[in-house]
Order: structure tokens, then C-alpha cells, then sequence
């Protein structure tokens, strides 16, 4: 499999988790406020919040090591009118400058309400720009394989799968990690279940898409012939059994998201968050494993898709080929 | 001065002796690895045993290739520095002081014409020896073929002397950058896309 492009690995799927992360919260903050629930949900994501904005950085000065001569780096911002990949690189400053900016407007709380989600929404766009950028780099009529519907799709649901699960293992955490539970009330808790519960059945049906997405694409390309069907081959077998792990983990991650989604069925499971080890009774041992198993299925459940996205992204790269010379 | 340069290549008297790519190498002192002009060789048709005889169609023929300096050039669109550029005479060359060396151009380009220094860090490409123009002088590919199968001039002049002709494969569909080239095709030509045949020295593409 084709490592030359690690770098560009990296970059994309750290940024494009940043920006879904950005815009899930955003999403799950708007149906708080219908609930009066904002100061909850604020301590919920908080962490989430403040990651983006860093991580976006560390993504960003990470693609630095693509370059020839990075010493020329501002020089990538020339051409936005024409080349996609300056709109890439504006749009990314521009997401990770906002969301910056909104951790610190939010942390200091600072501006009115109105104002705040007025700069959330901007921060939020810019990120949508970006993602919508970096895809069309990929969108080029002489390599086959990118030129197509499946790359800005691909784009965006791996934006959308990686941010939504980002942020579950951060509710999650939150909830359950002795340091951070101090400062988690009991009233989040209908919230909290209400979000994870759409976080995981969003997280099912983007998982869903990708998963009939890839093989449907390299199938579609096989039969095209050419340097279409050289990159489906490189997409299949490529990258030994790459393609293969990636679908397993995929598999792997959406059954450990419908098993978490089984175990915070009902109402208000607080049978499942009542768990120090303190709370006596006889349901203690076995909530507690509940819990526990809660929390192995989330971040297990991201690792796998993380690391499923990432041997797509290489296998994207690796796919490479291009038509005439 | 010309409005459009380009080049004439004749398949025809081409025997792919790679003198044009060594000329090139040696004139503009390229590092190893970098070929700014190179030779696709295509071979198709088939050998087939019947009744004891032998019959075959199959065929070769070299397509010598180096930037066709094109009249809508993707390598232009795709960079996002604006090092690339089209002068006057329709020369596309790459301003060092401005490139970053972030490869796109090469991915791009469907003639495999940007090429990576790595010891500096940039793109590199053929500038149709824009100095030995200014002398007076051939470049130096046209200059050293020994069957004189590579010409060049003004492209409007190339295509009322040869015809427009430049879908030969591994040519790519010239609708995408509209290359200054012009093909005398050789009589095995394939039209590009075709199945019949395949290049079979691609490790000297590169």
C-alpha cells in the first residue's frame, strides 16, 4: 500500500473529525435550546469544544509535511478563484481561527446569545466550506477514480461519522470518568440519553452508506476499464487485505453502536448511570458492568471506525491513477 | 514572436532511441529521476498459431512526449500558488520563488509533464528551452532526433502543414487541456482509450 501520502492522511481525517465534530454539537446544541437544556449540554461538550480548535491546528501544521518547500506554505492561499486546494487551505485557516475564537467567546462568555450562535453558525459553514474544498482537490477529470460523485460523499459522511462519534465518546467520558463527573449534574441525564441516542442512530446510518458506498464504487469503477478499473484494483487488493480490514472494522463498529444503543434503550436507564462505587443495593454489580460495558462500546466503537476511515483514506490515495502518461 | 508554441512529433519516423529525453536531461542538467521529455512505447495485436502457420498483427509504435505547453492547461487550475503561467509565446513554465512543491500539478497533469525535484523541493517541467529560443537556436529535443521526427513552431502553422491530429493512445482525450501538439500518426495508431495494446515501459514515464 502506497504510505507516501501519510501525511495527507492524517490531515484530512483529523480535520474533517474537527469539523463534524463542530457541527454535531452544533446540531445537538439547537435541540437543547428547544429543551431549555443549554447549561446542561454545555457541560457535556465542553471538551469536545475545546479539542476542535487544537486539533484543527495540529491537522493543519501536520499537512505542512506534504510539501516540497514548506517555507512557501502561504503561498498555497495565491490562487483561490481557480484551484480548489487554495479555497482548501483558506477555509481550513479560517475553521480552525473561528473555532478558536468561539471556545474563547464561549469559555470567557462573552457576546450575547444571539451573536454567540450567529459566530457558532459561521464557524460551522466555514468548516462545510472546507470539507467541500478539500474534496474537490481529489475531483480531477484525468484521475478516474476521484473524478466522481463518491469522493465530496465519501468526504462528508466520514466528517459526519467521525464527528458524531468524536462526540459520544466525549459525553460518554464525561459522564463516567471519576475527574470529569464532579462536574456533570444529575439533571443532563434524559439529555444526555436523548443525544447519544441520535448520535448512534446517525452514526448507524452513515456507517450504513459507506459501507454499501466502497464495494458499490470499486465495482463501479472495475467495469469502467482503463486507469478506472488499475485503481479498482488498487482499492481491492492494493493494500493486501486492507480493503477487507476496513470493511470488517466498519462491521465491527456499527454492531458495538447497536449494542450501545440496545443497553441506553428506554427512558431514563439511570440504572445504567448509577454506578459509584458507593450506591449499594443489589443492583449495584450489575449496573455497574452495564456502565462499564457502555463505555468499552463507544470508544471501542470509535477506534474501529477510526481506524477503518484511516485504511480508507490510505487505499483512497493508493488508488491513485491516472489516465494518458 | 510566436502566439503558441507547440510540438510535432511523426510516429512515423520515430524508432524511440530516447535521444530527444537524454538531449533534454543532459541540456537542462536534471537530476536523476526527472525526465522532462519522455518515450511511451505502445505494442497491441496478437500472434495466433492455425493449421501450423502463424499469423500476427502485432505492432509498436513511440509517441516522444514532454509538455505540450497546452492552451487550457489543468496544471494552471490546479495550483493553488499561481507558480504556473503562460507567457506570451504560450510557454507554460513554473516560477520556483512561489512553488510549494505540493505535487497537485503532477497528479494533474495527463502528459506526466510537472516533475519533482526532491533535492529542491519544487515542481520542475519543460520550458521549450525558452533560452535557446532567444538565441536563435532549436530546442535541444528537436535538435538532436536522428530521424528528425520531432519539429516545432507555431502551433496554428504545425496544423495546416500536419492536420490536428493528437488522440493517438496513451495520448489522453485532448478535449481536457487542449495540448499545443500535433501527431503524425504512425499507421498502428490506436485512437486514445483503446484496448488494443498498452504501454509496456511505464517505469520510464515516471
Amino acid at each position: 500500500m502506497d504510505t507516501k501520502e501519510t501525511p495527507l492522511v492524517i490531515f484530512t481525517i483529523l480535520a474533517q473529525m474537527s469539523v463534524g465534530a463542530f457541527v454535531v454539537n452544533g446540531i445537538l446544541h439547537l435541540f437543547a435550546r428547544r429543551k431549555n437544556a443549554k447549561a446542561g449540554i454545555d457541560k457535556l461538550s465542553d471538551p469536545a469544544l475545546y479539542a476542535i480548535g487544537p486539533v484543527m491546528v495540529v491537522a493543519l501544521l501536520i499537512s505542512l509535511a506534504h510539501l516540497g518547500d514548506p517555507l512557501h506554505a502561504l503561498n498555497t492561499m495565491n490562487n483561490f478563484g481557480r484551484s480548489w486546494l487554495s479555497r482548501e487551505i483558506v477555509f481550513g485557516v479560517a475553521f480552525a481561527a473561528l473555532a478558536i475564537a468561539f471556545s474563547v467567546v464561549h469559555k470567557r462568555e462573552w457576546l450575547t446569545p444571539l451573536l454567540h450562535e450567529l459566530l457558532a453558525g459561521v464557524t460551522a459553514l466555514f468548516g462545510l466550506a472546507f470539507i467541500l474544498s478539500q474534496a474537490m482537490i481529489y475531483v480531477i477529470p484525468t484521475i478516474p477514480a476521484w473524478d466522481s460523485w463518491a469522493t465530496p460523499v465519501s468526504f462528508f459522511v466520514t466528517t459526519f461519522l467521525l464527528g458524531s462519534l468524536a462526540v459520544g465518546v466525549d459525553f460518554v467520558a464525561v459522564t463516567t470518568l471519576p475527574g470529569m463527573r464532579s462536574r456533570h449534574g444529575g439533571d443532563t441525564r434524559p439529555l444526555l440519553y436523548q443525544s447519544l441516542r441520535w448520535i448512534s442512530a446517525s452514526a448507524l446510518i452513515l456507517l450504513g452508506v459507506q459501507f454499501v458506498i466502497e464495494p458499490t464504487y470499486a465495482l463501479e469503477l472495475s467495469s469502467k476499464g482503463g486507469a478506472a478499473a488499475q485503481s479498482a484494483n488498487l482499492l481491492l487488493f492494493g493494500g493486501g487485505s486492507a480493503f477487507v480490514a476496513e470493511m470488517i472494522l466498519f462491521f465491527a463498529g456499527g454492531a458495538l453502536i447497536a449494542l450501545f444503543l440496545h443497553l441506553i434503550r428506554g427512558g431514563t436507564p439511570d440504572a445504567v448511570v448509577e454506578t459509584t462505587a458507593g450506591s449499594g443495593g443489589a443492583g449495584a454489580a450489575g449496573a455497574g458492568l452495564s456502565q462499564r460495558v457502555m463505555v468499552y462500546a463507544v470508544s471501542t466503537a470509535f477506534v474501529c471506525v477510526l481506524a477503518s476511515e484511516v485504511l480508507g483514506r490510505m487505499l483512497f490515495y493508493t488508488s491513485n491513477v491516472r489516465i494518458g502518461f | 514572436m510566436a502566439k503558441q508554441l507547440g510540438f510535432f512529433i511523426d510516429q512515423n519516423y520515430c524508432t524511440g532511441c530516447k535521444t530527444c529525453q537524454i538531449a533534454c536531461k543532459d541540456k537542462n542538467d536534471l537530476p536523476i529521476g526527472v525526465v522532462w521529455r519522455h518515450v511511451a512505447e505502445w505494442v497491441g495485436g496478437s500472434t495466433n498459431r492455425f493449421n501450423g502457420a502463424v499469423e500476427t498483427s502485432a505492432f509498436a509504435y513511440y509517441t516522444s512526449i514532454a509538455c505540450n505547453h497546452c492552451e487550457d492547461p489543468i496544471c494552471i487550475k490546479v495550483c493553488p500558488t499561481t507558480a504556473i503561467h503562460k507567457g506570451n509565446d504560450g510557454i507554460v513554465s513554473i516560477d520556483d520563488g512561489l512553488c510549494v512543491g505540493c505535487r497537485l500539478c503532477e497528479w494533474a497533469c495527463p502528459y506526466g509533464a510537472p516533475q519533482f525535484d526532491a533535492a529542491r523541493g519544487v515542481e520542475t517541467k519543460c520550458n521549450f528551452c525558452a533560452d535557446y529560443l532567444a538565441e536563435g537556436r532549436e530546442p535541444a529535443c528537436v535538435a538532436a532526433c536522428p530521424s528528425r521526427a520531432i519539429e516545432f513552431g507555431e502551433l496554428s502553422e504545425l496544423r495546416a502543414k500536419y492536420g490536428t491530429i493528437n488522440d493517438v493512445a496513451p495520448l489522453p482525450d485532448s478535449s481536457i487541456t487542449r495540448p499545443s501538439l500535433v501527431i503524425a500518426p504512425s499507421r498502428n495508431a490506436q485512437p486514445n482509450g483503446s484496448p488494443n495494446g498498452s504501454v509496456v515501459n511505464p517505469k520510464e514515464l515516471v
